[in-house]
């Protein structure tokens, strides 16, 4: 009984000498690789720039415009010209805006803007008038969301203001206008 | 109806909606296109002139749609008016339009146009109107044309609504008609 006792002690003792130094050598089990996921669009990885033809209304009267932007993560660089047809004249506001991207990854990018410019009034067929020019701000915000890595679609609305004075100087009037816009967003780096 | 007739009818639908085998088309393969065309534009009561427009179209990748912005040049030139009546409506007869639409194209390869809504500028001599734009064209690949994949043709109708004032008048609508033909190349 003692003699078979002994034989199995000594098995079980070979095998844990045996086993225990492979077990050691065994490297632990290599943790599931995850890819990271890179967003679609990613303004933290480079300058970038992009071009947006948009159209809108300011007031009652229909706009065409184009932006470009240079965007280095949350903060862009814009500018902006368009047109305002109206019935007696066109507007053209001319601006320089700052953008604060409130997101800089994902589809999604939405933002508020604010700037300055020059707007100029051109009378339409009105025989003496001539182009009027002001200094004027506007401030706003919007959305724009990517479809692919380089195109999307741009939703903005915007405040304007400017003064306008008489030909005298005596008066000066606060000009306020409202602008909703939807555009297109091409994306380059 | 017979059941004959409302089959060959549904089968000849099927045929014009579905784009024919291996014709993915350009869509498929290239993003952007510019495209050059040349047609006639009807003014509306101002008679009929020679028209020019360039395109730049964006295929979106994985749709249907594709988003276009065009430049046209054309004349308000009017025999009878100045003929006839020798009024003088704008202060000049030069035409210029551009347009900023989306498009869905169903079929790129098949025999179904594409369908066209946006917003445009007509600008009439110094008067300048907003205008809503409605259309429908076909753009044809040209596989190996001139040795090159990335060429095509297309046609396009297009609608110009917008009110106008004539010497002041009441505000009415006008549809102004434009049909181009055009060459496009893809890249």
């Amino acid at each position: 009984m003692s003699d078979s006792f002994n034989v199995c002690a000594a098995l079980l003792a070979a095998s844990l000498a045996f086993v225990s130094p492979l077990r050691a050598q065994n490297p632990s089990p290599a943790p599931a690789t995850q890819t990271p996921r890179t967003p679609l669009i990613d303004l933290n990885e480079s300058v970038a720039f992009e071009v947006c033809p948009h159209t809108g209304m300011m007031g009652s009267s229909g706009t065409f415009g184009l932006k470009l932007m240079m965007t280095y993560s949350s903060f862009s660089l814009e500018l902006a010209g368009e047109q305002v047809i109206g019935r007696t004249a066109n507007l053209y506001p001319v601006s320089i805006n700052a953008v604060l991207n409130l997101a800089t990854h994902g589809r999604l990018i939405p933002y508020g803007a604010v700037g300055a410019g020059l707007w100029l009034t051109v009378p339409v067929n009105a025989l003496g008038a001539e182009t009027v020019s002001t200094l004027g701000m506007n401030f706003g915000g919007g959305a724009r969301f990517f479809i692919t890595r380089a195109f999307g679609i741009r939703l903005e609305a915007k405040q304007y203001f400017t003064t306008i004075s008489d030909s005298r100087g005596l008066k000066n009037d606060l000009l306020f206008f409202q602008e909703v816009s939807v555009g297109a967003t091409f994306l380059f780096h | 109806m017979t059941t004959t007739s409302l089959l060959s009818r549904g089968a000849l639908l099927l045929a014009l909606v579905a784009p024919p085998a291996g014709s993915a088309g350009a869509q498929a393969r290239y993003e952007q296109s510019l495209s050059l065309s040349a047609g006639l534009y009807a003014a509306s009561g101002f008679g009929t002139n020679f028209y020019t427009s360039g395109r730049y179209n964006y295929f979106i990748p994985g749709t249907r749609w594709f988003i276009e912005g065009s430049l046209g040049v054309g004349s308000l030139t009017s025999k009878v008016m100045s003929s006839v009546t020798k009024a003088q409506i704008f202060t000049s007869d030069n035409l210029v339009t551009y347009e900023f639409a989306g498009a869905f194209d169903y079929a790129p390869g098949g025999a179904l146009p594409f369908f066209l809504f946006g917003v445009g500028g007509v600008r009439e001599g110094e008067e300048t109107h907003f205008a809503g734009v409605l259309g429908i064209g076909k753009r044809v690949a040209l596989p190996g044309f001139l040795g090159s994949n990335a060429l095509g043709f297309r046609y396009d109708i297009r609608d110009q609504i917008f009110s106008q004032v004539i010497n002041n008048s009441d505000p009415f609508i006008v549809h102004n008609i434009t049909a181009t033909l055009g060459l496009q190349i893809y890249f």
